[in-house]
């Protein structure tokens, strides 16, 4: 038996935690079944997130072919993975969950779970369709929370309106134009791209600052400048619109995936000077790929309800039991306010619906199985991009399992050909910056509000961007202390 | 030769696989031996591909080079190279020039004569054999030797031209000097032409020169027009000049109405940056434009860049096109059936 324990700093210090009390009853109770012990993964993390999808102790086949339908033991050679969430050890009895789990693990009916899908690949999972209702219909859930979105992140405010890291910024774009302009070479038009516009209040501070320096610069870049705000929702676009009705003029917005801006900006191809992220990277889909005893596999996920949380939930709203996925699906597909129209009785208001999405959000939890992978280069993680891009980190580091960061990867490929000859991307997230961070802590998925976060994974993306001629390089957020935000940078190489 | 002959600029299509297996050599995988070997059968291939094509003049797709620098810079006596390993093949290497270079070699020391020699025996198709020329060698060197890096500029031209020399000997008949650096240093054009003239001088060739706008990484690398050229291009000893065109549009062709050139164009007319295939009628009119300023004697066909980063399908696609393209407007201009592919051998 294999027992991995990634916190490894949670295991020294005045506040150490007891990992034998933690493990001792689980391996008892994993003695006392008739399980092969050498084919055994018990693996410790610790959840940050209070708000996660992870039960205390959850069991993970290890299928040994693609195709089975994801129950241990149909192969004598399927192992087994248990995961145990460190953090919340002390208030469980770890030994009757683990007998529990185990008793009925080839018997997913008597784990009492409400599923909510089949087994999926992480990026199709329905979990993406609660991330995308909380986007669509981010004020409901304001306003049923009481908190605006930007009060939920670390510090109170996006760090993309710090005025210290955009006069950083414009005045590096003023060196640059200023040398291109020296040698004849700098366009009429000078292009600046935001993905994830938001409210606009980074562009906002962004445009007033870049006029501001403009000024003080005497070049005049304000006049040909093009600031193109860009982001899911149209509605939200809207609202920036208002924000930066002031510089109107040089604001153009559209409504676009961030994981295709080429779809709406391709006519912008290698002429953009600085295309501006923040905060969206982390919030794409996902898969998560491991490396499991020099094998290859896929995470697929299911997401389900506990059977008591249902139970709950179908009694406080009124649903019966056996109706209450058809209800979630309604959710999912009309969205808060329309469900009120589709199920009258239940959500007579907004209000009661957004209750619902909340209560369901709380409770969804994902089940997990390893899939074998039949080629890396069969694997496709972003358009264009497929999983040979990942062998380099697979094969140096051993058994890790990784968030592949479909999404943000298929964003950041379709986002550098825009990119002038010496335009830069510049965006903020949280990072994984070395593989050894997968083998020492837990990084996702949590629950963000009604939205999920994944670290984004950085080793990846600049070896991705590195083979397609960039520089991809990362520090710290230099302008804030405390935070786990890092900052991105990818420029043309050579 | 048929009119309007079809040829390529040099790279051809690389594949993933063999990415992974070139880098795998840096990291001591395989063996130098195991390498060769896995070059020759990709070089196979991809005349093959040519053959099949319709393509009159063929490469051997650079398919040996790691990329366009340092083939040849690293093979090059008094250039020192800092780190010899790599975690990418396609990475450039850092290179020094300590030492001014010897300027008393007699002989071939780059192994591009092996190279050819070794083309000529896999096909009877004319061959075109591209190097890297001076200028932009000199632009991947740290040199610390010459005060005036125009004289480097020149050390490294009279090296290539006693490769050249080894090459004509060997049988090389068309010969093409790239210079994918010279379009970030328009200032410097006048340089770069007399370094090729170094390179071309007493050779007895048909030369080449291609100036593009970079395709590192399959991305321009400057944007601009090819203003910068003229009139200085004038000047180069070459036989034909091979430009981009497809990506960046034919606008600059009125640079031969107002110039004088009474040479050879090599005509871009696919696009080596896009996946997109141009249809045969988008290449034929491509060249249609050009035989508005250029009769057709004096054109040829070709991509606007090497191949190297496109998917090995597409790469057959668009050579399939611009041949077509080409056969095209040649039956307009004959007046009879558009030629069959070339049967004409270096010899011939």
């Amino acid at each position: 038996m294999l027992v991995e324990v990634r916190p490894t700093k949670k295991l020294r210090g005045a506040r150490a935690l007891d990992l034998t009390a933690c493990l001792s009853p689980i391996v008892d109770a994993l003695c006392e079944d008739s399980l092969d012990l050498s084919r055994l993964r018990l693996v410790c993390d610790w959840v940050q997130y209070k708000n996660n999808f992870r039960d205390v102790i959850d069991v993970r086949p290890i299928l040994s072919q693609p195709n089975q339908n994801g129950r241990a033991g149909e192969s004598d050679e399927d192992k087994l993975e248990i995961a145990v969430d460190l953090r919340r050890c002390a208030d469980s009895d770890l030994a009757e969950i683990v007998r529990n789990v185990l008793a009925r693990r080839d018997d997913p009916d008597g784990l009492g779970r409400v599923y909510l899908e089949d087994w999926s690949k992480g990026t199709t999972s329905r979990i993406w369709e609660f991330n995308s209702l909380y986007w669509r219909y981010l004020g409901v859930w304001e306003k049923a929370t009481g908190r605006l979105y930007e009060q939920a992140l670390p510090g109170g405010e996006s760090d993309a309106r710090n005025i210290a890291g955009v006069h950083e910024l414009i005045k590096e774009m003023f060196t640059v134009w200023d040398d291109l302009a020296a040698h004849n070479s700098l366009p009429d038009e000078l292009y600046v791209i935001e993905l994830g516009v938001g409210n606009g209040n980074q562009a906002k501070t962004w445009l007033d600052e870049f006029a501001k320096l403009d000024v003080e610069h005497g070049t005049e870049y304000y006049r040909r400048l093009h600031y193109m705000m860009c982001d899911y929702s149209e509605h939200v676009l809207a609202l920036a619109r208002k924000n930066v009705a002031d510089h109107a003029s040089h604001v153009s917005s559209f409504a676009l995936d961030a994981t295709t801006p080429m779809t709406a900006l391709g006519f912008l191809r290698y002429k953009v000077f600085l295309v501006y992220i923040s905060n969206v990277y982390d919030n794409l889909p996902t898969e998560d790929v491991a490396q499991i005893g020099g094998h290859t596999y896929r995470a697929e996920i299911r997401a389900y309800l506990p059977k008591d949380a249902a139970t709950t939930i179908a009694t406080d709203f009124g649903i019966e039991p056996a109706s209450l996925v058809g209800a979630i699906d309604k959710l999912l597909s009309l969205g808060p306010e329309l469900l009120v129209d589709a199920l009258s009785a239940p959500f007579p208001d907004v209000a009661r619906a957004a209750a619902f999405w909340m209560a369901v959000w709380d409770a969804v939890k994902l089940e997990e199985r390893y899939v074998p992978m039949t080629g890396l280069d069969l694997y496709q993680i972003a358009p264009g991009v497929n999983g040979e891009m990942l062998r380099p980190m697979l094969e140096r580091h051993g058994d890790v399992r990784m968030q592949v960061s479909n999404g943000a990867i298929a964003s950041f490929v379709d986002t550098l050909p825009l990119l002038h000859p010496y335009g830069r991307l510049q965006c903020h997230d949280i990072f994984v910056t070395d593989p050894h961070q997968y083998r020492t802590g837990f990084l996702g998925p949590g629950k963000y509000d009604g939205s999920i976060v994944n670290w984004v994974n950085g080793p990846l993306l600049q070896h991705i961007g590195r083979r397609k001629g960039f520089d991809v390089g990362y520090a710290p957020f230099a302008h804030r202390a405390g935070t786990n935000i890092v900052t991105l940078t990818a420029q043309v190489r050579d | 030769m048929p009119l309007l002959p079809t040829s390529v600029v040099g790279s051809y299509s690389v594949p993933e696989w063999l990415e992974r297996l070139k880098t795998d050599f840096y990291l001591h995988r395989i063996s130098p031996a195991h390498l060769n070997e896995i070059h020759d059968v990709a070089i196979k291939a991809a005349i093959k591909d040519q053959e099949q094509a319709g393509i009159d003049v063929v490469s051997d797709g650079e398919l040996r080079r790691d990329n366009d620098i340092d083939y040849l810079l690293a093979r090059i006596p008094g250039v020192s190279i800092l780190n010899p390993a790599k975690s990418y093949y396609y990475d450039y290497f850092d290179a020094e020039v300590p030492e001014p270079l010897s300027s008393t070699r007699e002989s071939s020391a780059l192994g591009l004569v092996e190279d050819f020699v070794y083309t000529r025996s896999q096909t009877d198709r004319p061959i075109k054999f591209s190097f890297t020329g001076p200028f932009s060698l000199s632009r991947r060197i740290r040199n610390s030797a010459y005060s005036d890096r125009a004289d480097l500029i020149r050390s490294l031209a009279h090296a290539l031209n006693t490769e050249a020399r080894e090459l004509v000997a060997a049988g090389a008949t068309r010969l093409q000097i790239d210079e994918p650096f010279l379009a970030g240093y328009p200032d410097e054009v006048g340089l770069a032409i007399d370094a090729i003239n170094i390179v071309t001088k007493g050779i007895d060739a048909d030369w080449a020169l291609h100036v593009c706008y970079g395709n590192r990484y399959s991305r321009p690398s400057w944007e601009g027009h090819y203003d910068f050229l003229f009139p200085a291009v004038l000047d180069a000893e070459v036989g034909t000049l091979v430009l981009e065109f497809a990506r960046k549009g034919y606008g600059d062709l009125s640079l031969f109405a107002r110039y004088p050139w009474e040479r050879r164009l090599g005509l871009g007319v696919v696009d080596v940056k896009s996946e997109e295939v141009e249809p045969t009628d988008v290449v034929a009119g491509r060249i249609r434009k050009a035989l508005e300023v250029v009769p057709p004697e004096r054109l040829i066909i070709n991509p606007d860049c090497g191949l190297r980063h496109l998917p090995a399908s597409v790469a057959r696609a668009k050579l399939k096109a611009m041949v077509a393209g080409a056969a095209a407007v040649r039956q307009e201009i004959t007046g009879s059936p558009a030629s069959q592919p070339s049967t004409e051998t270096e010899e011939s």
